[in-house]
């Protein structure tokens, strides 16, 4: 355990590392085209920018590259750098490739006209306060006065504003956050008394998500007295409805459903689907995929819904959208980031924990290796040298992926080298290393072990806790599969696991394997398998302990051509020196 | 997967028809075995004749029932795994532990 805090904490000591060698500071001011404006502190030494969303910086005009350029510090210098963007990169008008930047300037990246975006140089302009104008995260504060409709472009504009704050900042915005504001801002605009907002759930029924009133909370309940029939109607269509004082302006509604709700007036928008994805050039909407349905709704007359708040109402709708999107795929995208980070981390606690490769003894030469698949699985091996002489084999596999189960394998691993060096005979030290693994709570995890102790005169003892069988290949081409019958680790306490031997001769293999190897699938759905494994290692007998891994590592990539590899693939050859 | 709870005498079958794999399956077994303990019914026949596949969390599930059953003084035996099933309990050592059967009526009377 101790290996994953020490990663943890130079990873922590590189980032201030990286602040303190900044001398001087400066910022992007960003204006946008609701004339609002942010400040983006240039805090690293390379600020990205471009339409992806890692970027420091994300724009998300299909003029933008996907990477498209860099600030960059050097010599107490901010240069701004062209990246190979298509559109290319401007200051002050001119295309540049890379540019020293100075107070004031107004930089373009593409043909992106979205928002203006100036450097200010703190030394030159004292910007004490960055977060001057940080977001103030509540919209204006609801009252019985309404205030006249023109004010809803403003909540419009806040709404647009907390989204880009909050992408700039990477704020923990969920989407369910942003449902709630795109509701909160409906009922400012049309000044309605309820606000709920639908979503398809994979079942394909509109799900309530968020029930708001006019005060700003939530209202409680599953289900809600409102108009059904609206909601079907706008929702099937695909377009928006109106209703107001329950005269129908649309042909063919039910009217009982409205007038039974007593309600005055109600507006239903369909909220469609907006793709982004990283092959397009430019956004795409969907036109027919509707994903579900923004509704508000009045119960007080003289209350009308305009025309005008319709089409703000229909452009809230499609900002919602748009913003839900993102904001998903922000969720995703740092999810996905620190799964990675993790990741690397459980990577670097196996290979710490692995021996080296190769060793050559007296009278046996061994080859190992474990090759992860893209998630971290399970497998761990070890080679463990007793002081008495005799030579310990160790290959197992937990169940699962991830850092559980490669921490997991750590445990097992060092629980094992611990017991081993205490000299404890190999009955005892699985036993023991079950009942420790067992008595854990809770823990849905499993190892399944293969564990031999190969003495000087090769006599091999061995136990075979659930793993697959290690293939016993003797010169004379004979083959003996290595089983005790014994039961995986980690699931019963009582169990007594019980050795086998067998001796080993000059020119005899073994190879230990975990089912990385034999289930290793091709693109006809057919296994590699242990026939295919067994005939392999009868023809390469008389190679070297490195030669026979090697052409079965060999074997299963062209086996599996152009297919990933799905598991760990883990193997130990043995061979006895003649 | 579908479970479904029948009793032959003083013991319960639990007739399991899908897949026994990472997922819903596997958990709403081991709600079931749970649940089943709560009632007092600690005679326990798992019957795999309707269950093609069987994975590593599959197997997890069937372990974690087995112990929290056995912890009650209560028994979980098996019946008709496939070929493949059986396999699988045959690779982890698993038959070892948990008695299987072919026929349940043998099944039944063996507890």
């Amino acid at each position: 355990m101790w290996v994953w805090l020490e990663f943890h904490r130079s990873f922590q000591d590189s980032s201030l590392f990286i602040r303190h060698f900044m001398n001087k500071s400066a910022q992007l001011k960003i204006i946008n085209r609701f004339g609002v404006t942010r400040f983006l502190p240039l805090n690293k030494t390379v600020f990205s920018i471009g339409r992806k969303a890692e970027n420091d910086l994300q724009l998300l005009s299909d003029t933008v590259s996907r990477q498209h350029a860099e600030i960059v510090y050097e010599n107490d210098t901010f240069y701004l750098v062209d990246v190979g963007s298509k559109r290319g990169t401007y200051v002050n008008d001119q295309r540049i490739e890379r540019c020293a930047l100075h107070h004031q300037d107004r930089l373009r990246i593409g043909g992106d006209d979205e928002q203006q975006i100036i450097f200010l140089d703190d030394s030159v302009e004292n910007a004490s306060a960055i977060f001057n104008s940080s977001p103030n995260l509540t919209l204006s504060s609801p009252s019985r006065d309404r205030a006249p409709i023109t004010s809803a472009n403003e909540e419009l504009q806040k709404l647009a504003r907390f989204v880009e704050v909050n992408q700039a900042f990477k704020f923990s915005m969920t989407p369910d956050d942003v449902l709630c504001l795109i509701v909160d801002a409906a009922i400012e605009i049309t000044r309605a008394e309820r606000g709920f907002l639908m979503l398809l759930n994979t079942e394909g029924n509109l799900e309530f998500k968020v029930a708001r009133d006019r005060n700003r909370n939530w209202i409680l309940g599953n289900e809600f007295e409102m108009s059904r029939s609206v909601v079907e109607e706008s929702f099937k269509q695909n377009r928006s409805v109106i209703i107001n004082d329950s005269k129908i302006t649309m042909a063919g509604m039910p009217r009982d459903s409205v007038r039974n709700l007593d309600l005055r007036a109600i507006a239903c928008i369909p909220l469609r689907r907006f793709q982004m994805t990283e092959n397009m050039d430019a956004t795409t909407i969907l036109k027919r995929d509707v994903i579900g349905v923004l509704y508000v709704d009045s119960n007080v007359s003289g209350e009308t819904l305009t025309q005008t708040s319709l089409k703000l109402l229909e452009s809230l709708a499609f900002e919602a959208t748009k913003s839900l999107e993102s904001v998903r795929l922000m969720h995703e995208e740092a999810e996905k980031k620190n799964l990675e980070l993790e990741l690397g981390m459980a990577r670097e606690v196996q290979i710490a924990l692995s021996p080296s490769a190769i060793k050559a003894m007296e009278h046996f030469e061994v080859a190992a290796s474990s090759v992860p698949s893209r998630y971290v699985g399970g497998d761990f091996y070890d080679l463990i040298p007793m002081k008495d002489g005799r030579f310990v084999f160790a290959l197992g596999d937990v169940s699962g992926k991830g850092v559980a189960a490669a921490l997991l394998a750590a445990m097992a691993q060092g629980a094992l080298q611990v017991q081993f060096a205490s000299n404890h005979s190999l009955t005892e030290v699985i036993t023991s290393v079950n009942r420790v693994l067992a008595q854990r709570s809770e823990s849905n995890r499993f190892i399944t072990l293969f564990c031999a102790v190969l003495d000087r005169d090769g006599q091999l003892t061995y136990i075979n806790a659930g793993h697959n069988l290690p293939i016993l290949t003797r010169t004379t081409g004979e083959t003996e599969k290595l089983t005790t019958r014994s039961v995986l680790l980690g699931a019963f306490d009582f169990v007594e696991y019980k050795s086998r031997q067998t001796r080993l001769n000059s020119g005899d293999v073994v190879v230990m394997y975990t089912d990385g190897v034999t289930e290793a699938v091709n693109s006809d759905n057919e296994m590699f398998g242990e026939d295919r494994l067994e005939e392999l290692i009868q023809r390469n007998v008389t190679l070297s302990a490195e030669q026979i891994k090697q052409s079965i590592l060999d074997e299963v990539i062209s086996f599996t051509r152009g297919l990933p590899q799905g598991d760990d693939i883990t193997l130990i050859v043995l061979k006895m020196k003649s | 997967m579908e479970i479904s709870i029948r009793t032959n005498g003083k013991v319960t079958i639990i007739d399991l028809a899908g897949n026994l794999i990472i997922g819903k399956s596997e958990e709403s077994l081991r709600t079931t075995v749970t649940q089943l303990i709560a009632e007092d019914r600690l005679m326990l026949l798992l019957n795999l004749a309707d269950v093609p596949t069987i994975d590593s969390s599959g197997i997890g599930a069937m372990i974690k029932s087995f112990t929290s059953v056995k912890a009650v003084n209560g028994k979980l035996k098996v019946l008709k795994p496939s070929r493949m099933a059986h396999q699988l309990l045959s690779v982890t050592g698993l038959l070892s532990v948990l008695e299987t059967f072919e026929d349940e009526k043998t099944a039944i009377s063996s507890f």
